[in-house]
Order: C-alpha cells, then sequence, then structure tokens
C-alpha cells in the first residue's frame, strides 16, 4: 500500500522536541511544518495546508487553548491532537471540547502517535468527503431547478 | 455510677491491720466509695496491675514492702493514681517523706473518717483533672500531627506534581532522539554498520529508561480526574471484583486466598467508580507485594449512617512502625528502584481527599497490614 503523507504541523516552543519529533515523523514519510507558537502556528496555516496539528497545550504567549480555538473558527476542516507536558487532563478535556481530536500525554509513545495521526487525517477525509457530496447535491438540485 | 449518676470514686485501702482496715472499708463505702482492701504492699501493687482504681490509701508502717516503697512504686507504674498515706500518731516526719516520693497528702492515725473521705475526694478531683487535661493535650497533639502531615502531603504533591511535569518535556526530546535514530539505524543502507547491535542496543536501553521515567510521571499525575468519570452509585463488591480480575496473574503467582467478609448492608457508596477502582488497584497490588506465598488476602466492609467503609487486609511482613507515618509520603518505597514507584498509596490518598473520603492503616510487623477506606454512602439520590 502507497503511504499518502499527513500534512503535518507540530506547535511547540521547546524546539529541541519539535526538531527532533519532526525528523521522526518525516522519516515515517509524513509531510511535516513546525512552528515555535500560537502566532507563527496560525501564520503557517494561513499559507500551507494542514491536515493534523499537534499542538502543545502549554506555551508562552498564545497558549494552546487559545491557538485551539483560533484554528477551529479560522481552519474548521483541520483535526487538532493536543500534546500535555503535565497531567492536566483536565485542560486536555476542555481542549476536547473546544475540538480537538484527541490529546497525548508527553512524552507519548511514538505508536499512539502515529494511530492517533492516522485516525484525525480519516476523519478530516470523511469530512470533507461529505462536504463534497453535500454540495454535489447542492448543485444537481440547481440544475434541477433551472 | 450510682443511681443518682455520680460516679462512685473507686479506693484501694491498704493496712497490715485487718480490724482497721475493714472498718474505715465500710465506713467508706457508707459514703458512696467502692473500696477494695490490701494487706500489704505487695497485694497492693498487684490489685493496681489488675486497674480500677482512682485512689489509694496507704499505711506507711507495714510489714514486707515499706509504705513509702510501695509508694514509690505506684508512682513509677501507676502515674495517673493518687496516694494518700497515713502515719503513725507522731511520725510528722512519715508523711514528709511521702509527700517527697509523691503521694497526694498524708493523714495521721487515727484518721477522722470524714476527712479521710474528704481527701479522697480531692485526691480523685486532682486524678480527674489531670486525665482530663492529658487527653485535651493528646488530642491537640494529634490534630496538629494531622494538620502537619496534610500540609506536607500537600505541598509536596504540589511540588512532585510540578517536577512531574517539568520532567516530562525534556523526557518528551529524549524519546523523540532515540525514536529518530533507531529510524535511521532501520534503514537497509546502515546493514554494514559493524557496531549496529551494540547502537540498537543502547538505544533500546534509552527507550526503556525513557518508559520508567515516563511511568513514574504519568503515575504521580494519575490522580488527576480522568476523563468523563463522575459521582454514581458505587457497588464496592463488583469493583472489587473488577479490580481483583484485574490483578489475576500477581494472585496466581502468590497461590493467594481472598477472604470475602462483605456486610451486604454496607455495600454502595456514593463516588467516582473509575478513581475509588484506581484505589482498590493500588491497595490490593500492595496487598500481594506484602503477602507470603499463599497468603491471605481479606476483604471486608462495614458502615454507618453516613458513610461506607470497605477494608483491604493483607497477613504479610506489616509495616514497621517507623515508616507508618511515611507510607503516603511520595516516592517512599520499601521495594527495589525498579519496581516500585512509590506514588501507589500517594495517589490513593490525593484520590480519597479529592472525593471527600479517607484512607487509615493499621499494621502489626510479623502479622500484617489492613487499610481501611471510608467513603459517603449512597443515599439513594
Amino acid at each position: 500500500m502507497i503511504k499518502i503523507p499527513v500534512k503535518l504541523l507540530i506547535v511547540d516552543d521547546e524546539k529541541d522536541f519539535v526538531e527532533m519529533f519532526s525528523l521522526r515523523l518525516s522519516g515515517q514519510g509524513e509531510t511535516v511544518h513546525t512552528a515555535f507558537s500560537g502566532q507563527e502556528a496560525l501564520e503557517v496555516l494561513e499559507t500551507t495546508p494542514i491536515d493534523v496539528v499537534i499542538l502543545d497545550i502549554r506555551m508562552p504567549g498564545m497558549d494552546g487553548i487559545e491557538t485551539l480555538a483560533r484554528i477551529k473558527s479560522a481552519h474548521p476542516m483541520v483535526e487538532v491532537i493536543l500534546l500535555t507536558g503535565h497531567g492536566s487532563a483536565e485542560t486536555a478535556v476542555q481542549g476536547l471540547k473546544s475540538g480537538a481530536f484527541d490529546y497525548l500525554m508527553k512524552p507519548a509513545d511514538f505508536e499512539e502517535i502515529r494511530v492517533k495521526v492516522e485516525r484525525a487525517r480519516q476523519r478530516k477525509d470523511a469530512q470533507e468527503e461529505r462536504i463534497r457530496e453535500a454540495e454535489a447535491r447542492l448543485m444537481l438540485r440547481r440544475i434541477g431547478d433551472i | 455510677m450510682d443511681k443518682e449518676g455520680k460516679t462512685r470514686i473507686r479506693v484501694l485501702l491498704v493496712d497490715d491491720e485487718d480490724q482497721f482496715r475493714q472498718t474505715v472499708a465500710r465506713r467508706l463505702e457508707r459514703r458512696d466509695m467502692r473500696v477494695a482492701q490490701a494487706p500489704d504492699g505487695q497485694a497492693c501493687i498487684a490489685k493496681l496491675a489488675k486497674g480500677g482504681v482512682d485512689v489509694v490509701v496507704l499505711d506507711v508502717r507495714m510489714p514486707g514492702i515499706s509504705g513509702i516503697d510501695t509508694l514509690k512504686t505506684i508512682r513509677r507504674t501507676h502515674g495517673e493514681i493518687q496516694v494518700i498515706i497515713l502515719t503513725g500518731n507522731a511520725a510528722v516526719s512519715d508523711g514528709v517523706d511521702g509527700i517527697k516520693a509523691g503521694a497526694f497528702d498524708y493523714l495521721a492515725k487515727p484518721v477522722d473518717i470524714d476527712h479521710l473521705a474528704n481527701k479522697i475526694r480531692q485526691a480523685w478531683e486532682m486524678t480527674r483533672l489531670e486525665t482530663a487535661r492529658k487527653q485535651e493535650a493528646a488530642l491537640r497533639n494529634r490534630l496538629e500531627q494531622k494538620m502537619v502531615d496534610a500540609e506536607r502531603l500537600m505541598s509536596l504533591g504540589t511540588i512532585s506534581t510540578g517536577i512531574a511535569h517539568e520532567i516530562n518535556n525534556p523526557l518528551a526530546v529524549i524519546n523523540e532522539s532515540a525514536g529518530y535514530m533507531k529510524q535511521i539505524l532501520e534503514r537497509p543502507a546502515l546493514d554494514g554498520l559493524d557496531e549496529k547491535t551494540s547502537l540498537a542496543k543502547g538505544i533500546e536501553k534509552i527507550e526503556n529508561s525513557i518508559q520508567r521515567a515516563r511511568k513514574i510521571t504519568h503515575q504521580l499525575l494519575g490522580y488527576v480526574k480522568k476523563q468523563g468519570s463522575d459521582v454514581a452509585k458505587v457497588d464496592i463488591l463488583l469493583l472489587l471484583e473488577d479490580s481483583l480480575d484485574l490483578l489475576h496473574l500477581g494472585i496466581e503467582d502468590k497461590e493467594a486466598r481472598v477472604v470475602w467478609q462483605i456486610d451486604p448492608d454496607h455495600r454502595f457508596i456514593k463516588s467516582d467508580p473509575y478513581q475509588i477502582r484506581q484505589v482498590l488497584i493500588n491497595l490490593l497490588n500492595n496487598a500481594l507485594d506484602a503477602l507470603p506465598q499463599k497468603g491471605c488476602i481479606t476483604l471486608s466492609t462495614k458502615g454507618s449512617d453516613k458513610t461506607v467503609c470497605f477494608m483491604v487486609q493483607d497477613n504479610g511482613g506489616g509495616i514497621p512502625k517507623e515508616n507508618l507515618n511515611k507510607i503516603f509520603d511520595p516516592f517512599f518505597t520499601s521495594k527495589p528502584f525498579d519496581q516500585g514507584t512509590g506514588l501507589g498509596l500517594f495517589v490513593v490518598h490525593r484520590i480519597l481527599e479529592t472525593l471527600g473520603g479517607t484512607v487509615s492503616v493499621d499494621s502489626v510487623p510479623g502479622k500484617g497490614t489492613r487499610f481501611t477506606v471510608c467513603l459517603p454512602r449512597f443515599d439513594g439520590v
């Protein structure tokens, strides 16, 4: 089976982590973009097509939860997986309620990451598929109206 | 207590003159006292060992152990009992010696019975005050100790969760770096590398160590409320069965016997089932670890109007007394460094704190340990 690369954006202020994590994910065949702050992440999303964002919750400046809210309002189709360094499952729950796909606790098991990224991408694909179908139906109906 | 609700003072009368002793005893009984008698110092001390005496009235001049020596023994072994000594007519020095040795007061023979009864009442009053004061002091002490413990645990908890968080971040960097190196190493281009096996082994060791550290940090943060958990009617019996199922391997390894003493009247609590299961698993795990081969775990419940308690008891080695106040501390463990994180009971304590429950421990070294967890009773709402 040919692997279709997932277009990933990793957002974390911990530069070492971002660097190694993206090397590893690239090595797995994903297309990886990086950002070191929430602001930077939003800028990347403006110019680059992204499937899944892996977003650290605790960052200086705009934190993960706020970044999540902005991503979901500007790019509702993009799936977000939250990364948390501490046990704030509470914050993770809050994130899930504001539209995150899932969350991972650092240091995360790579297999777990792989599975969650894949599922997030599948959900995005399915969602986009439904939208396309709906648009097609809409178009057909309009044609029928004439 | 007599019918008027007054407590009768329990007196032990010690005198070698039978006639005198019996007369005084009778007269004191008439004054609402309960009087026991002893003919000499030895009998007196033997009677005291059985308890039930408030005040001793002691003749100084007796054959055998002298009155003063008897008095000294009483002061040493029964500090809470007051002693009134009876001296011969002219022997004031005996009385002074007696007071020096710790007597409440002395009376010279022949004694005026009302005078003696009054002295006895005074002495008893003194005992009562002292006992009350001691109880109060002990209670205050316990409360203070509890507060200190709670505070210390709380700050340790805050610090350790903070540390866990800070450690997870560098751990994640190490994890990804090692993972990446492993990925590279698996490339076919590196197949010819001589040290490939050793390198892979090194990376594997790094990854295992990360797993170990991760286990610690995640367990430390584990008490944090899990997603979707809520307070509900919880059947302790079912949860216990669940938890035992999860631990069946350990139970089989130890060939352990599980004894159930579930009181059907005390079975349902109002709490968060997920967190209580965590509590049970941690307690059962500890019990299993403590258990000798073919040991026995006893699971029981009891309760009152408002609470239901469940007990997990093992017949293992018990906890040494000096460790008892440390077992709820994070990172305190008596297990080998790679087996126990020292966080199990800490997490138990934290969970129960957030759920409004309590956990306490009784342990007899060599006999076993019992943990008692009390939680609000399910009240039908």
